[in-house]
């Protein structure tokens, strides 16, 4: 086993907390049972790293072998590090009739074109994604395993999401998929996060919609319960539009686990008080940033508590609805698609 | 104007009504099911938001013997929406037919001022001001238990009392300054 494939292992048990390298390492399959065994795992983490390189030398595994053992860590926990999500424009006409194997011959040889000495692994999940592990090298040298990219795309859907890329590799890369997807651009979709799974059933939309409807509540009961009879509440009308509104704006039951929203403010300052900031003509530039473990579950608990007013303000649902998370405002501007009208002060 | 009246409606019988206003709509929920627990009278528990209440309850509204406003006092929007809903009330109410409701004293050591501002509005309203726990059934208990005696009187079922006379009774009093020396 050569010095990269050494380090790559030994990274990777660090990385891995011990119970999860158990599981990794069988769902691998590169080991026999034997091996398996004989690796001990109730040692310190040095031990199980001397044994694994021991083992993985009897079998003589390389660097590739290794990151697909990281791949397999990848793919089980993608819920780390820092994704972006790009989105593809403009299909082609045979866009949509895209399969796997060609999808991979392609994105495999056009990336080669852009740059020598990469190291390409594509695996599709179970649930229709294509995983995509790269290494980048250059003509002079050897693919860097330890700082590898990982791409996660969904076939027949414009959406890519991306981790661990470098600004100088980001150019190939995006041509290189959107050569191989057979569309004819790619844009950046403003929206990232640590939670692949958060941001992909954001965009995807895959959380229970609430559906405006004309009439929203079935017809009222007329026998109340016994203990609810002296209690009335006096607006409860109120109450419920405001949840309604609420869901409307961001959807009922578990919520993508969305962590922040940056909003970044080109806008003139406004305030009656202040006379001398506000006769400034240059815009006030300021970033507002949103954080918390679910932020369209705060965002909907504040627009049916009433402490944000509804109906809930498109600045703040435009967040699923457009499945963005970083918004550039400016005054007034004219309708483009990431720019939106100042509306409060 | 859509002023609440203390004296517009004709009492029923052994009944008793009181205004839960709480901003955040939580705590009242879990003290009107308490306060409906009480078997020697009949109450009647109103919640609300704010003031002023929608006109179109007017009529099937019974009339409302205690006002009971429910202070976080950890959020100041708390405190703003009870004073806004003051505005709404029939001065008659404040002839001890009102009472301040104040959860979270203990977290709030950093909004003191809140505390004393809620403090000066008591007195010069001159109701009383009840601290409540609103997180452990008991608090929720123990703050019903006080509501109701409060209540009993206010809706008349107390012989020999009145709401006026009880107030003086129970209403707040200002702290006097710590700066102040106490004798001179």
């Amino acid at each position: 086993m050569d010095d990269s494939a050494k380090r790559l292992l030994q990274r990777l048990v660090r990385r891995i907390p011990t119970q999860m390298l158990r599981d990794t390492l069988d769902k691998w399959e590169r080991l026999t049972a034997k091996q398996r065994a004989f690796v001990d795992f109730t040692q310190s983490k040095w031990t199980i790293t001397q044994e694994l390189l021991a083992v993985c030398e009897e079998r003589e595994l390389s660097v590739k072998h290794i990151a697909e053992l990281e791949m397999i860590y990848v793919i089980g926990n993608p819920n780390q590090g820092m994704w972006h999500t790009f989105q593809l424009v403009d299909a082609e006409d045979d866009a949509h009739s895209l399969e796997l194997v060609q999808f991979k011959e392609q994105f495999k040889s056009h990336l080669s074109e852009l740059k020598r000495n990469v190291a390409v692994k594509i695996k599709k999940h179970t649930d229709e994604a294509v995983w995509i592990r790269i290494a980048w090298g250059d003509t002079f040298s050897r693919p860097n395993h330890l700082k590898a990219t990982y791409v996660v795309h969904y076939l027949q859907t414009p959406f890519v999401f991306v981790s661990g890329l470098l600004s100088k590799h980001k150019p190939l890369l995006l041509q290189a998929l959107t050569l191989s997807t057979r569309h004819q651009g790619i844009k950046d979709a403003n929206l990232s996060g640590q939670k692949l799974t958060a941001i992909r059933d954001l965009l995807m939309r895959q959380y229970q919609h609430v559906f405006p409807t004309k009439y929203p509540s079935p017809l009222a009961e007329r026998n109340r319960s016994v203990s609810n009879l002296h209690i009335e509440n006096e607006q409860a009308e109120a109450s419920a539009n405001r949840h309604r509104m609420a869901g409307e704006a961001f959807g009922n039951g578990m919520l993508p686990a969305l962590q922040s929203a940056v909003y970044k403010l080109e806008t003139k300052f406004r305030d009656l008080t202040n006379e001398t900031m506000t006769e400034r003509d240059k815009p006030l530039r300021c970033v507002v940033k949103f954080s918390s473990p679910n932020i369209l579950e705060s965002l909907r608990h504040c627009a049916s508590t009433g402490i944000a007013s509804t109906p809930v303000t498109p600045l703040l649902s435009s967040i699923p609805l457009k499945g963005r998370n970083y918004f550039v405002i400016t005054d007034n501007a004219p309708s483009a698609s990431s720019q939106m009208c100042q509306t409060q002060d | 104007m859509s002023l609440l009246n203390p004296f517009n409606k004709r009492p029923g019988l052994n009944t008793a009504t009181i205004l839960l206003v709480e901003n955040e709509e939580q705590f009242q929920q879990s003290l009107a099911n308490v306060l409906v627990e009480e078997t020697a009278v009949t109450v009647n528990v109103r919640l609300a938001k704010t003031l002023p209440l929608p006109m179109k309850n007017d009529e099937s509204r019974p009339r409302i013997d205690l006002v009971v406003f429910i202070i976080n006092l950890t959020l100041d929007k708390s405190v703003k929406s009870a004073k806004a809903s003051l505005k709404y009330l029939d001065p008659g109410y404040f002839l001890g037919k009102v009472c301040f409701m104040v959860t979270n004293a203990r977290q709030a050591l950093g909004c003191t001022g809140r505390l004393d501002a809620v403090r000066q509005l008591a007195v010069s309203l001159h109701c009383p001001v009840l601290f409540a726990e609103d997180q452990t059934p008991e608090g929720v208990t123990s703050s019903a238990r006080r509501l109701l005696t409060i209540l009993k009187v206010a809706s008349g079922l107390v012989p020999n009392t009145t709401a006026l006379y009880l107030s003086n009774l129970t209403r707040c009093a200002m702290p006097p300054d710590i700066d102040q020396p106490s004798f001179d």
